[in-house]
């Protein structure tokens, strides 16, 4: 009988194991995709958000390539729980589905802070598809749209709300922005380049309640921002307020699995869980880490792009081995590059540094010994040298290349990484290194009739 | 598969193959939009360039959430325009630093062999880039290496 496969979530992790069972599979297998939503990418929302790309652009597996790829799918329902030990999951619609192995990556939800009025009309999320139409439908040239939580994920819209026209205000509980993804001389740049570039920030800010404005009877109900005692500036009125708070990982139906879960479902180097037949990827798993070592949730999309290929080569009998994923991050606010990579918090390293009095750049490289670790890049997004070296360093901070006495020449010349990697050979570490163990196909490559 | 063959010795920092490239990418003379890239070396007394490697694993091609980066005839990873949305994430994922940004067209770009015929290997006047069916090596890293080596003792 064929191998039956259960992919659960069908986002960038489920997709992309999908699609290697079937690259790597010697025997056509029955894959099941179970996915409440139609699968779309994430990455590509804002792009949706400021009208450059049409919605048929954002899917990724339309009914038609699963059916190519012959997928059985039930998209749009739930799963509710799962038995390892019987090898069954159930779905919120009662239907049971059995399996020879699982995938699950049912991904993360946005989390909103607990505010009086954070669920009220014109308070929007933006993580899933739907949320992003109901931001669109809110926001008109000249709204002001006020973003609660500093974070990644609003630093991903930025753009695509000023482009639209809309007066933005960002208000952040911290005293600073970006804290999970740049350190304070970063944050601190960023912020001095959004306000030149008209953004208001308030960071320090605790968000009290969120209450409806009376208006003139059928005209938007605005939206008045109140604030906790302690914070600098009175109230603020917006037309839209985007809650974007945090995420929060969707593990909640697997409660009684009998999986390990700590912070995530602890997965090993092949990326199974204590279940030898149920993997996990994506944000919902707690996988190996390529730079600290043990395993971390990474809840991007590249380590849920390795992870679910990964999953899928194992899935169709390879043996993969995951060398673990490394945190990397980037955004573009106002033309200004923002990227992140590793270990770059890490208070114990050892740091070059070095910022330019004279134009928006801010380095920071962190070590151990002669090995990189971590990186803060922050340039101007025209400056073709900032692009260049935001590849190199997450080069050198992925394959930890020994520096030798380039690491001297990073010290010297922090604005030029070139010189060092090239000349610590990194070219040739590199080349061999895939991550399912061979060539990668290309999209469009993937055997439809095997 | 032909690949881009670099001989550093034989390059003499003339920009020849960043002016091509930059023509057949964007339409424009303009090192700045150039996929291949001289490097200096010993306080600009000798130069190299550096291009992708077409790399197996892909990091750009991989990477991309819309599936906009594809192989092309040539064996090279191409963007598609079309599809492409701009995010970047193939310029982070690139560990090479070779996926590119056009602010101009809010696109990404790379090294995609001019479909195979490539204009930095036509355009080089000494033979540093040539295009040969041969495997791809770090065919810089050597030079390099000695070349940023010897500065550094000096100073």
């Amino acid at each position: 009988m064929a191998a039956r496969h259960l992919i659960i979530g069908g986002g960038t992790a489920g997709i992309n194991a999908i699609r290697t069972i079937r690259e790597e599979e010697r025997e056509r297998s029955e894959i099941t995709l179970v996915s409440a939503e139609r699968p779309y990418s994430r990455m590509v929302l804002p792009y949706f958000l400021d009208r450059s790309i049409a919605e048929s652009h954002v899917y990724t597996a339309t009914p038609r390539i699963l059916a190519e790829w012959g997928v059985k799918s039930h998209v749009g329902r739930r799963a509710t729980s799962l038995d390892p030990k019987g090898n069954v999951v159930t779905l919120d619609d009662g239907t049971k589905l059995e399996y020879d192995d699982c995938m699950i990556a049912t991904g993360s939800s946005a989390v909103r802070a607990p505010v009086a009025g954070a669920d009220g009309a014109n308070v929007h999320s933006f993580w899933t598809l739907d949320e992003a139409k109901g931001v669109i439908a809110g926001i008109a040239p000249g709204s002001h749209v006020v973003m609660v939580g500093a974070g990644f994920i609003s630093f991903t819209i930025l753009n695509s709300i000023l482009s639209l026209g809309a007066k933005l205000t960002i208000v952040e509980i911290a005293p600073r922005i970006l804290p999970r993804m740049v350190d304070g001389p970063g944050a601190e740049l960023v912020e001095k380049w959004l306000e030149k570039h008209g953004v208001t920030i308030r960071t320090g800010a605790t968000v009290s309640a969120i209450e409806d404005v009376k208006g003139k009877p059928g005209t938007p109900a605005r939206k008045r921002i109140k604030f906790a005692r302690g914070a600098k500036g009175g109230d603020i009125i917006a037309d839209v307020v985007i809650m974007a708070t945090g995420i929060k990982t969707n593990l909640d139906w697997l409660k009684d699995s009998g999986l390990r879960i700590d912070r995530g479902i602890v997965v090993d180097s092949h990326l199974r869980s204590n279940a030898p037949n149920v993997y996990a990827a994506g944000d919902v798993a707690q996988g190996p880490d390529l730079i600290a070592g043990g395993t971390s949730i990474h809840a991007i999309e590249p380590t849920a792009q390795e992870h679910g290929r990964v999953v899928g080569a194992n899935m169709a009998g390879k043996d993969v081995q995951y060398r673990g994923s490394v945190i990397i991050n980037i955004v573009e606010v106002c033309h200004l590059d923002v990227a992140s990579f590793g270990a770059w918090d890490d208070t114990t390293a050892e740091v070059i540094s070095a910022s330019r009095p004279d134009r928006p750049a801010y380095r920071k490289m962190l070590f151990r010994g002669d090995r990189m670790t971590g990186a803060i890049i922050l340039g101007p997004s025209s400056d073709i040298w900032t692009t260049n070296d935001v590849g190199m360093l997450k080069g050198l901070v992925q394959t930890g290349q020994p520096l030798g006495q380039f690491k001297e020449r990073l010290r010297q010349q922090p604005f030029d990484v070139k010189t060092a990697f090239i000349a610590a050979k990194t070219t040739a570490r590199l080349l061999p290194e895939t991550v399912v163990g061979r060539p990668s196909k290309a999209p469009g490559d993937t055997p439809v009739a095997v | 598969m032909k690949v881009l063959k670099i001989t550093p010795e034989k390059c003499t920092g003339c920009l020849r193959c960043e002016l091509a490239c930059s023509y057949m990418q964007t339409g424009q003379y303009q090192p700045a939009k150039s996929v291949i890239r001289v490097s200096p070396f010993e306080g600009h007394t000798s130069y190299a360039p550096y291009t992708c490697t077409q790399c197996a694993e892909g990091w750009c091609m991989t990477a991309c959430p819309v599936g906009a980066i594809t192989i092309n005839v040539a064996g090279a990873k191409d963007v598609r325009d079309d599809v492409c949305v701009g995010c970047k994430l193939c310029t982070i994922a690139c560990p090479y630093g070779t996926a590119f940004y056009d602010p101009d067209t809010r696109k990404a770009f790379k090294c995609n062999l001019c479909g195979g015929d490539p204009a930095c290997a036509s355009a080089c006047p000494t033979a540093a880039i040539t295009y040969e069916d041969t495997a791809t090596v770090d065919w810089i890293g050597d030079f390099a290496a000695h070349r940023a080596g010897r500065l550094l003792e000096t100073v």
